[in-house]
């Protein structure tokens, strides 16, 4: 390993440390429902940015996209994000009574609430949590175990395999990624509901996943490592992202604008707590970060083939999904939002942790799917 | 210069030997050069020096002036030339507009990318390409490349020099397309018969349409907004137990601004103090309202001798009577609440503002038929 890769580690790790140094400061002095808050803000992150990698990884399969092979390691890698996030997830399950109104004794006297307790009580919701890890697991195991597996064997049935494995993951991922957004985001308050909200949720994973996806693209390729990799392959990439932009944007306002409309009590309150106030401030940073800037600056055919632009552009689209999962979660607990050593603490903690694993990954085995019998027309491939 | 000629054409057998001919042929500057291949070559445009379509920036703009007409013409409409309360929603509610903003959006970008791609760019219609109707054609679109050099406008190309460049760049066969005949656009003909065609069209569907409309009998429209099950107003209803259909409100309720009048006699009402001060406006205010509802039995004047009620018998309080003039303001408020007598309640045809305003009027008008000495100083 270089000198340089030394002092990164070395650098990441301090990190890591200091972070988790200060979020276990903050479980004794924090109030616990923030401690919380930062806590599934955090397994939310990483967990929807390893499952955005995960669908990237299925959707080429799927489709049999050839441009997607040569870069498919990319995205196989990174969905290791999603067994980072398993223990994070079952950690997690003890911020239910805290900041769950489900979970809490006093559920009972609510009418609403209690109606859907069938649905929302611990050991459901648990056993709902673990079957969905161990399904993404098995996925990943299926799809970046194989691919791995690949690079040896050279064995031409895992493209077939995958292939064939993928529509079921769509499947899987479908109900999967709802399931989360329903029981991790939206029940934080039970009364509200919103059927798109899956969508929602998905829309800003699949984002994720592309701009950590274009991002450790360009980071193997500033370093040779993805030769062959050319400008077109890039274009895709942005492509994919100045779609989803829209996408996103098209889903929050669709979601948004009807409960604008119907104006019901048991709707709008959720609205109410993120937009007024300094919770305006943020969703129209969201609508910026989020939308119009991706947007405008993907618009352009050169920006969308240009290195540097996307690295930007990359950067800003999963900076604000993270921005995004902080305006669904940290309404709950405060009327403004909270920004302090505690969130600091986290950043540090959970950016290095994800940085190490990431880092792990790509040091071991190829940089390419060598076995896949596409690369070679991947690598081809002009617009 | 020998014969004139719209292009001459020659013939390559591999992609890889069309763009490699390109830019020997452009040196030679002979005329405009374009490429005809079976499918599209990676590497032609840039070697024909094609620029960059300007589609692209013109789809942007027409989708910006799409989204600024949507939100323009929706904020007149609803805000400016016929507001209209919708759910209690601002006349200029953004949120309502952004659908219809989207698609006029995407309305004007597509349009502007189709027509503007077909009609402006590729500048159509175009038909009888000289190309079409060569040898040439049926190799292009099967296995072979071609590379024309083509007359720019009305200037001619040189024949001969144009068939040794391409020779000299590789070309196999090579084909002279000659001047398309004059009328390559619409023929004056086509269009006058096809504005025949149209007219005769809509002659046949106007009088056709006439005439359905007259003999089959009109048969309603969309009708389910009126036939609805819902309550009229002031109609009757088999739903509730005593047929009527207007409800009267819930025992106890108070509309919005009001306050229940509690009070029950003229001597109760004595003591309620006019809120409202004595200024020229209120005076105003109350000489309207007078007018409108007071003044068609009491008299202008206040005096009881109004100009129609005499006919049907009535008599009116004259309120320029001493006992009048001793009530006290409340006990005139309540009159006009309660009734009095045969004159009914006025309290749901006067705002509260209104009834003390005529309280007003009433001691001017009063005073004005009771001078005091003083007064005339």
């Amino acid at each position: 390993m270089s000198r340089s890769g030394n002092t990164a580690f070395g650098a990441l790790s301090l990190m890591t440390v200091v972070g988790c140094v200060g979020v276990v400061a903050s479980f004794f002095l924090a109030q616990p429902e923030r401690f919380w808050a930062n806590w599934i803000l955090w397994f939310m992150f990483v967990l929807t940015t390893g499952l955005g990698c995960l669908f990237i990884v299925a959707l080429a399969h799927l489709v049999g996209a050839r441009w997607a092979v040569p870069i498919r390691r990319v995205p196989e890698r990174l969905s290791g994000l999603v067994v980072l996030a398993a223990p994070v997830a079952l950690i997690a399950l003890f911020a239910l009574p805290v900041l769950y109104p489900w979970a809490r004794p006093e559920a009972a006297h609510h009418a609403i609430v209690a109606g859907k307790a069938p649905w929302l009580n611990i050991p459901f919701f648990a056993a709902r949590t673990i079957v969905c890890l161990a399904l993404w697991l098995i996925s990943y195991r299926i799809f970046t175990g194989g691919s791995v597996k690949q690079d040896q064997t050279r064995d031409p049935n895992f493209s077939v395999r995958a292939r064939s494995f993928s529509p079921v993951f769509m499947v899987i991922f479908a109900l999967t990624i709802t399931l989360v957004a329903f029981d991790w985001i939206s029940s934080l308050e039970p009364e509200w509901y919103s059927d798109i909200f899956g969508v929602y949720l998905f829309s800003g994973t699949f984002l994720a996943g592309l701009g950590a996806t274009s991002l450790a693209v360009l980071y193997l390729m500033d370093r040779g490592r993805l030769p062959g990799i050319t400008t077109d392959h890039l274009y895709n990439l942005s492509g994919f992202m100045f779609a989803f932009t829209v996408f996103w944007s098209y889903i929050g306002f669709a979601q948004y604008m009807l409960m604008w409309y119907g104006n019901m009590p048991e709707e709008i309150f959720w609205y109410k707590q993120r937009i007024e106030g300094p919770w305006l401030n943020v969703i129209l940073l969201l609508a910026f970060v989020h939308f119009f800037v991706p947007f405008f600056a993907l618009v352009p055919r050169d920006r969308k083939r240009n290195p540097r632009s996307l690295r930007w552009v990359a950067a800003l689209v999963l900076a604000a999904h993270f921005l995004d999962l902080y305006w669904l979660v940290f309404p709950v607990v405060g009327a403004s939002p909270l920004f302090s050593w505690p969130e600091i603490s986290f950043a540090l903690c959970f950016i290095g942790l994800a940085l190490l694993w990431i880092r792990r990954a790509m040091t071991a085995g190829e940089d390419m799917p060598v076995g896949d019998p596409f690369l070679r027309e991947g690598l081809e491939f002009r617009l | 210069m020998s014969e004139r000629a719209f292009a001459v054409v020659g013939m390559f057998d591999s992609a890889q030997a069309l763009v490699d001919a390109i830019p020997r042929v452009k040196a030679s500057r002979l005329g405009r050069l374009e490429a005809y291949t079976p499918y599209p070559v990676h590497g032609v445009e840039s070697a024909l020096g094609l620029r960059r379509s300007p589609l692209g920036g013109m789809v942007l703009v027409a989708g910006v002036l799409g989204a600024a007409t949507a939100l323009l013409f929706q904020w007149w409409m609803s805000a400016v030339d016929y507001p209209v309360a919708v759910g209690g929603k601002a006349p200029f509610s953004w949120q309502a507009f952004v659908p219809v903003m989207f698609e006029v959006t995407v309305l004007f970008a597509t349009f502007t990318a189709g027509l503007g791609m077909l009609l402006l760019l590729n500048k159509l219609p175009f038909y009888g390409h000289p190309l079409l109707s060569s040898k040439a054609i049926a190799a292009i679109t099967r296995d072979k490349f071609a590379l024309a050099v083509e007359a720019e406008g009305s200037a001619a190309i040189d024949v001969e020099a144009a068939k040794a460049a391409l020779r000299t760049a590789g070309a196999g066969v090579l084909e002279v397309l000659p001047l398309p005949a004059a009328e390559l656009a619409f023929p004056l003909s086509l269009i006058s018969r096809a504005a025949l065609a149209i007219l005769a069209s809509c002659l046949v569907a106007g009088y056709g349409m006439y005439w359905v409309v007259k003999l089959f009998p009109v048969l309603p429209p969309m009708v389910h907004m009126q036939e609805q099950p819902r309550l009229d107003a002031q109609s009757a209803s088999t739903f509730f137990a005593d047929g009527h259909g207007m409800r009267p409100p819930v025992a106890g309720i108070i509309a919005r601004g009001q306050l229940p009048y509690l009070t029950k006699t003229q001597e109760e009402a004595a003591a309620i103090v006019n809120p409202l001060p004595r200024t020229r406006e209120v005076l105003k205010k109350g000489r309207k309202a007078w007018n409108d509802h007071c003044a068609v039995c009491h008299g202008a004047l206040g005096d009881g001798v109004p100009t129609l009620t005499a006919a049907y018998g009535a008599k009116p309080a004259n309120l320029q009577a001493e006992t009048f003039r001793e009530y006290p303001d409340g006990a005139i408020y309540h009159a006009i609440m309660a009734g009095k007598n045969a004159m009914p309640s006025y309290a749901a045809d006067l705002t509260e503002e209104e009834r003390w305003a005529i309280v007003h009027y009433v001691r001017v008008l009063q005073r004005a038929q009771n001078a005091r000495d003083e007064d005339l100083k």
